[in-house]
């Protein structure tokens, strides 16, 4: 009997084990060393952190940036998640198929394409050029712009599939059933489809804004110097300039923010259930 | 009766958006001019010679298949015992398990990496066993969620039939369980050694002059270069995860467990 009741820990130990030596120890040592300074307790770290005004304007942007994507992704996938109802039933694989396959592509190859579409030379500018709507190229890339751009092509297959995923748990007639009593495209929207998938929304909603706020790729190569995000900054801090206090106060920020939201999502769908 | 077709257009658009920066990357790579333009107004298959004669990605390219295998495979040994322990045991503590072990998907990559810099490497350590520990940690919460879906999808009562007829229960695994979560555990595979081998914020801290993985080889590739090498490297692995994902959506449908 005993043994029976040991063999399930001995089952999770090796994983449990690994986890706690090659990342918990680690990870909660770089989180402790942003509180200490010369070998004491210290705030110092944050004070210097927090006084800074272009690491206080990254942190803005960041959070700007993240809730925008968040907000825009959501924006264009109400309307597309609810189209999948109405593509012919043989296509959906493909459709669902064209979602996936971006998530399972390497980040630099879909941001390099950015690159090359929004670049001074790139079809974006040739074809406002070729328009007559401007003179000279337009800069895109390493404005804020781009990333928005990049982020959004990055997460929106997260938000469409798990709103997707929401709308089809919806009961087929809710619409239909709303219209014929007289309800307007915009009042079944927001009373009868919008309550329904909220959990949905709130999923994807925090699978893009967590994403958005620890993207790397996205920001270094379309944000560049100009338009740094709190993962540049951090790589900056910690690679380039090797100031360790400031890296290790930007980890614990990142992290509280995506714990936060994660928690929040918790909290929320274990309430609703 | 446009009212009800615009969903459906904003979802074509939609993936319009989210496919179409391929195509042009595709046509960029195959461009004649030594640097990149779109369209280009030529056109030459020079480029994906060129990928194969740069060394920074030959290397790369060996070191981020290595790591993937190795890290996939790794995972699959930790993860698959986690994952059979949780649908099948009532185990106390079961919600803190399974809350360390989500943990590393929810720490954010760059930080995982910089923690482990500075334990391992600064310690004297060699660069590849934090790389391999690191991705390994990134792999798990995956694997162990892919196959304890389809762990849940399997009855208990044919392993315990197979127990009740003299089978121990390492035996019932090996004979009827693990032929049954096949699928699972090759999806698990599939979808881990992806995220490893495309992997940046992890191992963005853990490469440096010497070791390098093939996606922090083309960052630092295109710091340098503004020619259609990258593109020709893009379409390579675009057509490398497209083929692994629709091989693997035949095979065992693979959007079932994404």
């Amino acid at each position: 009997m005993a043994g029976r009741s040991l063999t399930p820990w001995l089952l999770v130990a090796p994983a449990l084990a690994f986890l706690g030596v090659a990342f918990l120890y680690p990870v909660i040592t770089l989180l402790l060393s942003s509180v200490r300074a010369q070998d004491a307790l210290s705030l110092g770290n944050y004070a210097a952190f927090f006084s800074d005004r272009f690491n206080l304007e990254v942190l803005g942007r960041t959070l700007r940036v993240a809730l925008v994507v968040t907000f825009i992704s959501a924006l264009i996938c109400y309307p597309a998640a609810y189209g999948m109802q109405s593509v012919p039933p043989r296509y959906r694989g493909l459709v669902t198929a064209l979602i996936i396959v971006p998530l399972m592509t390497s980040p630099v190859a879909r941001t390099y394409a950015w690159l090359v579409l929004l670049g001074q030379t790139g079809i974006v500018n040739s074809t406002l050029i070729g328009a007559g709507l401007v003179k000279e190229p337009v800069r895109i890339l390493y404005t804020e712009w781009a990333v928005y751009i990049g982020l959004a092509q990055l997460f929106i297959p997260l938000m469409l599939l798990t709103l997707i995923s929401a709308m089809e748990n919806l009961p087929r007639d809710v619409v239909p059933a709303a219209r014929s009593l007289g309800a307007t495209s915009l009042q079944s929207f927001t009373r009868v489809i919008l309550p329904l998938t909220r959990e949905g929304l709130v999923v994807g909603g925090t699978l893009v804004f967590t994403g958005c706020i620890t993207a790397y790729v996205t920001p270094a190569l379309l944000g560049g110097a100009r338009v740094q995000l709190l993962a540049t900054l951090l790589y900056q801090k910690a690679g380039v300039t090797v100031d360790y206090a400031a890296a290790s106060v930007i980890s614990v920020i990142m992290l509280a923010l995506t714990l936060t939201v994660a928690g929040a999502l918790r909290g929320r769908t274990g309430r609703t259930r | 009766m446009t009212s009800s077709r615009l969903p459906r257009v904003v979802l074509y658009l939609t993936l319009l958006f989210l496919v179409g920066p391929f195509l042009v990357v595709f046509i960029a790579a195959f461009g004649g001019e030594p640097t990149l333009k779109f369209p280009p107004s030529s056109f030459s298959t020079q480029w994906f010679g060129r990928v194969l004669g740069v060394e920074a990605f030959r290397g790369s390219f060996w070191t981020s298949l290595w790591l993937g295998l190795a890290s996939t495979g790794l995972a699959l040994l930790l993860g698959v015992p986690v994952a059979y322990a949780l649908s099948r045991y009532r185990l106390p503590g079961a919600a803190a398990v399974q809350t360390l072990l989500t943990s590393p998907a929810l720490v954010p990559g760059l930080v995982v990496g910089l923690a482990l810099l500075q334990y391992f490497v600064n310690l004297g350590g060699s660069v590849y066993p934090s790389l391999l520990a690191a991705h390994t940690a990134l792999l798990l919460p995956y694997v162990v969620r892919v196959v304890s879906t389809s762990l849940v999808n399997l009855r208990p009562d044919i392993e315990e039939a197979a127990m009740s007829l003299g089978a121990s229960r390492l035996t019932a695994f090996r004979l009827v369980v693990l032929p049954n979560i096949r699928g699972g555990v090759a999806a698990a595979a599939v979808l881990a050694f992806i995220t490893s081998f495309d992997q940046v914020a992890v191992s963005l801290f853990l490469t440096g002059p010497g070791v390098s993985t093939l996606p922090i080889a083309m960052l630092t590739f295109m710091e340098y270069n503004y020619d259609p090498t990258i593109a020709a490297l893009s379409t390579l692995l675009i057509a490398f995860s497209v083929g692994l994902v629709l091989i693997f959506e035949r095979l065992l449908g693979l959007s079932r467990y994404v």
